[in-house]
C-alpha cells in the first residue's frame, strides 16, 4: 500500500508544480477581492435575518413583500425535499428560525420538543386567517397560542398531458398505475405524499392506515407501481420538465406544477381523481431556540399577508390561509384551480391526511425506501 | 532509547545547556519522543477526526432507534438485518458492480491518454497535464448535472440521433439507469485515473525499452513485458482512487440513477434522513468499509501475484 | 530517465485518440458556460438565444456570493492548517526514527481509502452526541480530516528527498533549530508547501459529501449549488458563477505557464539551476 501512497504523493507533487501555485492563490485572491463590499454587506445582513427552512420552491422573495419592505432583504432560506428529512436534520442540530411542516407531521414535530408556540397576538394578519384551518389536531398550544400557523393548503394529485395520455373513463389514481405508459410515469419521492396516494389507490381508509393490513395492501400497490415509474424525485422541476418534454405522460404532483406548466402553454390538467385527491394544510412553526425571534414573526406575518396569498393562488394554484386573499378572485377562477373560499370544501372532498405516530412514520418511510429500491 | 548521531547529540547538548530543563534534556535524548511531539497536533486531529467518530459509529451501530432517541442496549440486530435482508446485500453488490465497471472503464480509457502524454509528447507535458485536469476545477455537482442534460430525453444525444434520423423515439435507457451512473462516474473521476497512470508511465526507464528493442522485441511484446508491468503501481493507485470513493457516492445515483440505479450510499444517506434510523446507517457504513477493505486486499493480492508471474 | 535517444514514431491512432479523449472530456464541462448564456431558466435544448443577463444578475445574488465566500473562507483555513500540520508530520516522519512509523502513516492516510460518506456520517454522529451545533466550523473540521492525508502525501516526498546533512551543517555552525528551519528547510520545502496549500484548498472548495452532512445554516458553494440543482430558482446564475471560476482558472494557468517559462529562461541565462 505504501508504494501506492507514494504514487499519490508523487503525482500530487509532480502535477502541481510552482506554476499552479500562482494560479491557485490568484484565484483565491481574485475571489476575495472581487467582492469585498458585497461580501461584507451580505454577511452583515445575513447575521441578522431570520432563516426560513422550507420546501424547495418556496424560497422566493414574492412571499416576503412585507418582510423586505421592513428589512430591505428577504430572509435567509434553507430548503428540504421532505418534512421527514427536515425534522431529522433539525434533530441532528440544525437550528433555524422558522420551518414549514404540514398538518400530518405537526403533532410529531411538537412532540420532538424542538419548537415554541406561536403567540398569535404578535401577528398582524392573524385576524384574517381562516379559523377552520387553525383548528387542526394537535395545534392547540394553550393560552390561545398555536404550534403551527396555517399558511398554504392544497392537493396532491395527478398532473397529466391531455394530448399524450388517453383517458379510459374518468380521471383516477389508476392513471399512475397504467401499464400502457410504463416508464413514462413519475412520482414524488417522499412517502409523506406517495404512500398516502397509494393508500387512496388501494382503497384504504385513512383512519385505518396504521393497521397491519393497510401496510400490506399499500406496499403491494406501491410495488406494483414501481416498474412503471421513470423516476422518483422530490424535485418538482424534474417532473415538470419531464412532462413538458413528453418524457413523462403523467405524474404525481402538487397544484403548482400543473399551474406552472399551463402558464407555459403545455397541455396538462390537474386531475380530479374519482377516488379523491390527497389534501393537506401546511404552515410555519418557530424553533424553540430561534436566534432571531422578532424577525421570525415577521417571516410568518409576511407569509400570511394578502400579497403572499395573491401570489400563492394566482401563480401556483395553492390555497392560502388569509381569507382576504381570496377576494381578488371570482368563484369561477377558484373553481378552475380546484380551490374555494371555504377550504374545508376542498379539503374534506379529498382525503385529508391524519397525523400518525413516529413509529408508523419511520416504518412507512423504511418500507417505502425499500420498495423504491426494488425490494 | 534510540541512538543519536554525533552531530545531533552535540546540538542537543548545546540546547540542553541553553535551557537546562529536564524535559528538554529528555526530549533531546529521545528522538522518538521528539518525533511524536512534532506529530502531536496532527495525531490529535486525526484521533478526534477518525478514531473517536468511528468508535462512536461502532457504538451506535450496536444500538437501536427508539422514538426520538436511542435504545442503548447493545445488540447485533442491525448487523443481522444487514446480513439477512436481501436489499442490503443486493445494493452493496450493485454498488460494487457499478463502481467496478466505472473503474475498469476509466482506467482502460485513460491509459492510452496517459501513455500518449508520457511517451509521445515531448514538449509542454505540463500543459497537457493541466489541460487534462482543468475540467475538474468545476463543481462535481455541475458536471453530473451536465451529464443529465446530455443523456436526457431531450438532451444532446437524443436530439442529435433523432435529428440525424437514426431513432424515432428518444432512448429512454440513457437516463435514470445504472448505465447513466456508470458513464457519469467514469467521466467525473477521469482525472484521478490520468494522473497516477501518467506518473508511473513517465517513470519508466526508457533505456529498458531501448534494450528490449535492441534485443528484438516488437512493440506489442515491449508493451506487455515492460511497460504494462512497470506501470502497475499507477494502475493500482488509479483503481483505488476511483473505486473507493465511488462506491459511497449517492449524488450521482440520486440525480441520474432512477429507481434501478440506487446505490448503497443512497441507502446510508436515507437512514440519516427520512428513514431516521441512525443505528442502521452506522451499521451499513461499517459493513461497507469492511467490504471495501476485503475487496482491496483481494485486489492487491491478485496484482501482486500477477507482478510476480511477470517478473 | 533518458528521453533523448528513445523517440517513438508518431502513432496516428494514438493522436486521434488523444484528441477525441480531450473532446469527450471537455464537452460536458463546456455545457456550463454554454447554458450560462442561454436565455431560459430551464437547462435544456433547444437553446433559446444569447443573453448576458445571468452574469449581470450574478452581482445581485447575495446568497450565491455568501456561499462562495463561505467556501473560500473554509478552504483557506483548512488549507493553511492542514499544510502546517502536514509539514510537522512530514518532518517528524522523515527526520526522526519513530517506532511504528508504517502504521502511523497508514493511519493518517486512512481517509484516502474510506468513502467520504462514511466520514460525514461518523462526524455527524460524533458532533450530535457532543451537542455541537452544525456550522462552517464543523464543515471545516470535516474537510481538515480529508485534506490532511493529501497534505502529508504531497509533503512527504519533498521532505524525504531533502538531504539532512545540510541541516546538520547549519546546526554545527551554531544556528538554533528555528533559524535552521526557516532559512534552510523551509525554502527547500516551499514547492511542496505551496502544492499542499493549493491541493487542500481545491479539495475543500469543491467538497460536497461532508458538507452535506455537516453544514449548518451557512451553506458552502457546493451545498448552495445542490439546493439550486434540486429547486432551481437562480440556477443559471450558478452556471454563470461556475463559468467565471472556470474561465479565471484557465487564464491563470496560462499566465502562470508563461511566467514560469520566463522565469526559467531568465534563470537559465544566469546559469542557475532551478
Amino acid at each position: 500500500m505504501m508504494d501506492v501512497v507514494d504514487q499519490l504523493g508523487a503525482l500530487r507533487a509532480g502535477a502541481l508544480s510552482r506554476r499552479k501555485f500562482t494560479k491557485g492563490l490568484l484565484a483565491a485572491g481574485v475571489a476575495m477581492t472581487a467582492m469585498p463590499l458585497t461580501g461584507r454587506r451580505a454577511i452583515a445582513a445575513e447575521g441578522d435575518q431570520a432563516t426560513y427552512f422550507t420546501w424547495g420552491g418556496y424560497d422566493i422573495p414574492e412571499l416576503f413583500g412585507p418582510y423586505i419592505a421592513k428589512n430591505g432583504v428577504p430572509p435567509n432560506f434553507a430548503t428540504f425535499g421532505g418534512s421527514e428529512e427536515a425534522l431529522t436534520k433539525m434533530r441532528g442540530g440544525f437550528v433555524v428560525d422558522v420551518s414549514h411542516p404540514c398538518n400530518q407531521a405537526m403533532p410529531r414535530w411538537v412532540q420532538s420538543g424542538l419548537f415554541q408556540p406561536i403567540d398569535t397576538s404578535r401577528l398582524s394578519n392573524w385576524g384574517d386567517v381562516i379559523p377552520e384551518l387553525v383548528d387542526l389536531p394537535g395545534n392547540d398550544a394553550g393560552d390561545g397560542k398555536v404550534w403551527m400557523s396555517p399558511f398554504d393548503w392544497g392537493q396532491t394529485s395527478v398532473t397529466y398531458r391531455t394530448d399524450l395520455f388517453e383517458l379510459e373513463g374518468e380521471e383516477s389514481w389508476d392513471m399512475l398505475w397504467d401499464a400502457r405508459y410504463a416508464g413514462r410515469l413519475g412520482s414524488l419521492a417522499s412517502g409523506a405524499d406517495a404512500w398516502w396516494c397509494g393508500a387512496i389507490k388501494a382503497g384504504v381508509d385513512f383512519a385505518d392506515i396504521d393497521s397491519e393490513g393497510a401496510f400490506e395492501k399499500i406496499a403491494a400497490v406501491m410495488r406494483e407501481q414501481r416498474p412503471l415509474i421513470r423516476t422518483y424525485t422530490d424535485d418538482t422541476t424534474t417532473l415538470e420538465q419531464a412532462l413538458s418534454a413528453g418524457e413523462m405522460v403523467a405524474s404525481m404532483t402538487w397544484n403548482s406544477s400543473a399551474v406552472l406548466l399551463q402558464s407555459e402553454g403545455i397541455p396538462v390538467k390537474f386531475a380530479r381523481p374519482k377516488e379523491g385527491a390527497l389534501t393537506w394544510v401546511c404552515g410555519p412553526m418557530i424553533h424553540k431556540d430561534a436566534p432571531n425571534l422578532d424577525r421570525a414573526y415577521e417571516v410568518i406575518d409576511s407569509l400570511l399577508s394578502v400579497e403572499a396569498g395573491h401570489f400563492m393562488i394566482n401563480d401556483w394554484g395553492y390555497g392560502h390561509s388569509n381569507a382576504k386573499a381570496f377576494d381578488a378572485f371570482d368563484a369561477e377562477t377558484l373553481a378552475g384551480l380546484g380551490l374555494s373560499k371555504n377550504p374545508l370544501d376542498v379539503l374534506n372532498a379529498g382525503h385529508f391526511q391524519h397525523p400518525q405516530t413516529q413509529e408508523w412514520e419511520t416504518r412507512m418511510n423504511e418500507t417505502f425506501e425499500q420498495i423504491k429500491a426494488g425490494f | 532509547m534510540a541512538e543519536t548521531s554525533l552531530s545531533k547529540s552535540r546540538s542537543g547538548q548545546a540546547a540542553a545547556r541553553a535551557s537546562g530543563s529536564r524535559l528538554t534534556r529528555l526530549l533531546n535524548r529521545s528522538e522518538t519522543l521528539r518525533g511524536y511531539l512534532l506529530m502531536a497536533p496532527t495525531l490529535l486531529i486525526m484521533g478526534i477526526g477518525i478514531v473517536v467518530p468511528f468508535l462512536i459509529l461502532l457504538m451506535i451501530s450496536l444500538w437501536t432507534r427508539q422514538g426520538f432517541g436511542f435504545d442503548t442496549t447493545l445488540t447485533l440486530v442491525n448487523y443481522a438485518r444487514a446480513w439477512s435482508e436481501p436489499i442490503y446485500g443486493a445494493l452493496l453488490a450493485r454498488s460494487f458492480w457499478i463502481s467496478g465497471v466505472a473503474t475498469v472503464a476509466t482506467v482502460a480509457l485513460c491509459y492510452p491518454m496517459a501513455y500518449y502524454v508520457a511517451f509521445h509528447v515531448h514538449r509542454n507535458k505540463m500543459m497537457w497535464l493541466i489541460l487534462m485536469t482543468l475540467p475538474f476545477w468545476t463543481s462535481y455537482l455541475l458536471r453530473v448535472f451536465a451529464w443529465k442534460v446530455i443523456l436526457g430525453y431531450e438532451g444532446v444525444i437524443n436530439s442529435g440521433l433523432s435529428a440525424a434520423g437514426l431513432i424515432e423515439q428518444p432512448l429512454a435507457f440513457l437516463l435514470y439507469s445504472p448505465t447513466a451512473v456508470i458513464i457519469t462516474l467514469a467521466h467525473a473521476w477521469a482525472a484521478f485515473a490520468i494522473l497516477p497512470l501518467y506518473v508511473s508511465l513517465e517513470k519508466i526507464d526508457k533505456s529498458l525499452l531501448e534494450a528490449a528493442t535492441d534485443l528484438g522485441d516488437g512493440p506489442v511484446a515491449r508493451f506487455f513485458r515492460i511497460t504494462l508491468p512497470l506501470s502497475m503501481p499507477g494502475i493500482i493507485a488509479a483503481s483505488f482512487l476511483i473505486f473507493i470513493p465511488t462506491t459511497g457516492d449517492y449524488i450521482t445515483p440520486a440525480l441520474l440513477g432512477g429507481p434501478d440505479g440506487t446505490m448503497i450510499g443512497n441507502l446510508i444517506q436515507i437512514q440519516f434522513g427520512a428513514v431516521n434510523n441512525w443505528p442502521m446507517g452506522a451499521t451499513l457504513s461499517i459493513v461497507l468499509m469492511l467490504w471495501i477493505a476485503a475487496l482491496a486486499l483481494v485486489f492487491l493480492l491478485i496484482t501482486r501475484k500477477m507482478q510476480e508471474r511477470i517478473a | 530517465m533518458s528521453t533523448g535517444s528513445y523517440i517513438k514514431r508518431p502513432n496516428r491512432a494514438l493522436q486521434v485518440y488523444a484528441v477525441l479523449f480531450l473532446v469527450v472530456l471537455y464537452v460536458p464541462v463546456l455545457f456550463i458556460p454554454l447554458f450560462s448564456f442561454n436565455d431560459a431558466v430551464h437547462v435544456r435544448f433547444p437553446l433559446q438565444g444569447f443573453t448576458m443577463r445571468w452574469y449581470s444578475e450574478l452581482w445581485s445574488r447575495q446568497a450565491l456570493w455568501n456561499s462562495l465566500w463561505n467556501s473560500v473562507r473554509v478552504g483557506l483555513v483548512v488549507a493553511v492548517i492542514s499544510t502546517i500540520l502536514g509539514v510537522l508530520t512530514a518532518r517528524s516522519i522523515t527526520r526522526y526514527r519513530l517506532k511504528g512509523k508504517g502504521a502511523l502513516v497508514g493511519f493518517i492516510m486512512m481517509p484516502l481509502v474510506i468513502p467520504g460518506i462514511i466520514f460525514g456520517v461518523a462526524l455527524l454522529v460524533l458532533l450530535s452526541r457532543m451537542g455541537v451545533p452544525l456550522s462552517l466550523w464543523t464543515v471545516g473540521l470535516g474537510h481538515l480530516i480529508i485534506c490532511l492525508p493529501f497534505a502529508v502525501a504531497t509533503l512527504l516526498p519533498r521532505f524525504e528527498g531533502f538531504d539532512p546533512s545540510i541541516e546538520e551543517a547549519s546546526a554545527d555552525l551554531g544556528e538554533n533549530g528555528w533559524w535552521t528551519f526557516w532559512r534552510v528547510t523551509f525554502p527547500m520545502a516551499l514547492p511542496g508547501i505551496v502544492a499542499s496549500l493549493l491541493l487542500s484548498f481545491t479539495i475543500s472548495f469543491d467538497e460536497f459529501i461532508m458538507a452535506f452532512f455537516l453544514t449548518g445554516t451557512d451553506p458552502t458553494l457546493p451545498m448552495y449549488i445542490w439546493g439550486q440543482l434540486r429547486f432551481p430558482k437562480e440556477f443559471p446564475s450558478v452556471l454563470a458563477m461556475a463559468s467565471l471560476i472556470l474561465f479565471v482558472s484557465f487564464v491563470l494557468v496560462f499566465i502562470a505557464q508563461w511566467v514560469g517559462r520566463m522565469g526559467l529562461e531568465s534563470q537559465e541565462k544566469e546559469g542557475l539551476q532551478s
